[in-house]
């Protein structure tokens, strides 16, 4: 029996391809993954007055433009009073009329609108009277905070600036 | 003169430098996701038709507030913050007495920095306005003015409501 030569040392390259398939998976899903999760999230603005909220110093009262007061409903809903007067029907679509209203009859934009919600009032709605005042035009969006903090017992309205 | 065909040669793709490059592009991701993990932290965000898309960078330094219900009580809140163990940016849960010493904190370093300091809120829109108010009033105890609220851009689609 005739026994062979060993086979000359070539170069022996691995096969790479299914690691790359893998790697280029995971390199899709962190793209798809990254621009997802970036891309949805948008930002609004405002700056706090400096002279008013909890400073050290004595607390100095807003006269504002408009002031949107918030009320909490038991069905997850709001009241909405503009300028200390119920709005019919609680909608923010009436709210958007009212202060485009107020911009067209001469009302300067750069004055605050001061929101003042109750305790127990969700976030979105809070939101939401943001949202319709900066597309009526009304810039300069403030927050009345009560200036000690006490759960549960503010009233519309009745927070400080 | 013998004419002699070619001898067949076998030809394989050399992979290994492609392989290099997703190697480098996967860790990029890995690592640039948990860095904005804290500030992209999941949550149900309000939607706003104003609300502006914002490159993180244009924001300037800044404090990021996550505002999300508590998976114990939904009634009570969630304060999540970014931290820095050491090793990696985690997230820490900030007790709500601890909100106006980290904003102070935050503007204090902005101060010596020569910077100014902005607070990013990221409230869940189904917590209350109390909740939120908390690091309002933090916020203007911090003397921080320029506060930013995150949002989802574009109309609430009906029936989430």
């Amino acid at each position: 029996m005739r026994r062979g030569l060993p086979e000359p040392a070539g170069e022996r390259i691995p096969n790479l391809a299914p690691m790359v398939d893998v790697i280029m998976v995971i390199l899709v899903f962190f793209l798809l993954g990254a621009s997802l999760e970036l891309a949805a999230e948008g930002a609004l603005q405002t700056e706090l007055d400096p002279r008013s909220g909890p400073g050290e110093g004595a607390p100095v009262e807003i006269i504002p433009a408009v002031k949107i007061a918030l009320e909490e409903r038991g069905d997850g809903r709001v009241n909405i009073y503009v300028l200390g007067k119920r709005l019919p029907g609680d909608s923010f679509d009436d709210l958007h009329a009212f202060m485009t209203r107020r911009r067209d009859a001469g009302a300067d934009t750069a004055n605050p609108v001061v929101i003042a919600a109750q305790s127990g009032v969700r976030w979105r709605w809070v939101v939401r009277a943001m949202d319709v005042s900066i597309r009526a035009g009304f810039t300069n969006v403030q927050f009345a905070v009560s200036l000690a903090h006490e759960p549960g017992g503010d009233t519309p309205g009745g927070n400080h600036e | 003169m013998l004419f002699q065909p070619p001898k067949p040669v076998s030809m394989t793709l050399n992979l290994a430098p492609m392989v290099d490059v997703m190697m480098c592009l996967i860790i990029f991701f890995l690592l640039a996701s948990k860095l904005v993990d804290a500030q992209h932290h999941p949550l149900n965000l309000p939607y706003a038709q104003t609300a502006v898309e914002v490159e993180r960078g244009e924001l300037g330094r800044r404090v990021v507030i996550n505002v999300r219900p508590s998976e114990d009580d939904p009634r009570r809140a969630e304060y999540i913050v970014e931290a820095w163990d050491g090793q990696n940016i985690t997230e820490r849960r900030l007790p709500t007495t601890e909100i106006v010493d980290y904003l102070r904190a935050g503007a204090d370093r902005a101060r010596e920095a020569g910077a100014g300091l902005r607070c990013v809120i990221r409230a869940d829109q189904e917590v209350s306005y109390e909740q939120v108010e908390i690091v309002l009033r933090g916020c203007g105890l911090a003397k921080i003015a320029k506060v930013v609220f995150s949002a989802r851009v574009g109309e609430e689609p009906e029936g989430e409501s």
